[in-house]
């Protein structure tokens, strides 16, 4: 079905893929998400295709959306595909304008079919035919960024575990700096805060893609993150576990002042 | 339009003899795939995912380290991993920005088993092949 939604209307696994549909849960609860649509496989591959009327639907389906777009993809129809194909299928964090989303939805259809995504699948058994949903959002211009564990993954205790650092959270999830680490417990007691080094910030460029900005030698080793904004992560680890159970892997974000939610998914043995 | 332009698909000899009507068909199937000047577009020993047929600019083959061709427009390649599901046989590079219209292993076997006529030019490509390895 060549369909595209409010993130709030995707519900189908089997249509929009699993992160769409974890997202659609999200903002059916009120979690604060960037505005975003979610795009079928089937109108994924149609845009690949360069079907106008598909590139037309998509088109006007994110003129309300801020850009610069964030363009993720979705994979559809495969239990635990989002974990198998972490790293297979591609991220696009900043399409500059609606103009060049087709390019990127075209990218993120050739991820899923890729000879390395072609390669994995022989691996691990899943050898069909590939069908990749993709969600687009506004792009964030985060203050700072980083990943939580609601509970933590490797002591098993009960208390959040946060990594953050400056910018766009891809310099946590990528490895590409020593985030700050944090530990708070239920009750918001901050256990443990230890500031990294974060020598590099990732942010958007006007013209699109993203840059490795050296961070002023002052901020390297500075905390990121306030006891407010602890509290404030504290209190969401809580609304998703309420939502969708416990043990989660979130990414998060503060941009302008105001925490936004990225992804939510269970912790697998990969995340931890 | 959608696909590969018909145009584009009936100077490459594997499509040459289709008609009108089937080379329109066969178009639809393919989509568009640019490469950045030096992207590997295929490495040796890795599995095949597509077939592709080069628009515009060049590419290198190399096989073992070893240059053996350059491609252009007109040119295509993919097609043997696609066949025998086995690994790429050479790396392909972009040498400069890169046009290409793919074909994805899930499209390109029903059109050869449906087409007599792309098949027999596809076996005449193969032993062309066959016959410059055993010369080397």
């Amino acid at each position: 079905m060549r369909q595209v939604v409010p993130l709030v209307k995707a519900r189908d696994d089997a249509i929009f893929g699993s992160k769409a549909v974890g997202l659609g849960q999200a903002a059916r609860e009120g979690l604060p998400l960037p505005p975003g649509v979610a795009l079928s496989g089937s109108i994924v591959e149609a845009v690949a295709a360069g079907e106008e009327r598909a590139i037309r639907k998509v088109t006007k389906s994110v003129l309300t959306l801020s850009v610069p777009l964030a363009v993720r993809s979705s994979a559809v129809d495969e239990d635990g595909a989002e974990a198998s194909f972490a790293g297979q299928h591609l991220t696009l964090l900043n399409v500059p304008s609606t103009e060049g989303l087709t390019a990127a939805l075209r990218e993120v259809w050739w991820s899923a079919n890729s000879d390395s995504a072609i390669t994995y699948r022989q691996r691990v058994g899943l050898f069909h035919r590939p069908s990749v949903g993709v969600v687009v959002q506004s792009l964030l211009d985060p203050e700072s960024a980083g990943v939580m564990f609601t509970q933590n993954p490797v002591t098993g205790e009960d208390e959040r575990l946060i990594e953050a650092s400056w910018g766009l959270g891809e310099a946590v999830v990528a490895g590409l700096v020593i985030p700050d680490h944090y530990r708070v417990a239920r009750s918001g007691e901050v256990l443990e805060r230890t500031p990294g080094l974060k020598k590099i910030a990732i942010r958007a460029l006007p013209q699109g893609g993203t840059v490795e900005e050296d961070v002023p030698a002052e901020l390297r080793e500075s905390l990121c993150l306030d006891d407010d904004r602890l509290e404030e992560l504290n209190r969401l680890a809580g609304r998703c576990e309420q939502v969708y159970g416990p043990g989660r892997d979130i990414e998060w974000a503060f941009a302008g002042g105001t925490l936004y939610l990225l992804q939510c998914r269970a912790v697998t043995t990969a995340g931890a | 339009m959608a696909g590969a332009p018909a145009d584009a698909l009936r100077r490459v000899p594997l499509f040459a003899d289709l008609s009108k009507r089937e080379v329109e068909q066969v178009a639809r199937r393919f989509k568009e795939r640019r490469f950045a000047a030096g992207e590997t577009v295929a490495r040796e020993g890795s599995g095949g995912a597509a077939f592709f047929l080069i628009d515009s600019g060049e590419a290198r083959v190399s096989v073992g380290g070893a240059e053996r061709a350059t491609l252009q427009a007109g040119d295509y390649f993919g097609e043997i991993a696609l066949i025998d599901e086995g690994a790429r046989t050479a790396t392909i590079t972009a040498s400069t920005e890169l046009v290409c219209y793919g074909l994805t292993l899930w499209e390109f076997r029903p059109l050869v088993q449906e087409n007599g006529v792309v098949g027999w030019k596809l076996l005449q490509s193969l032993a062309k092949k066959l016959r410059a390895a055993e010369q080397v």
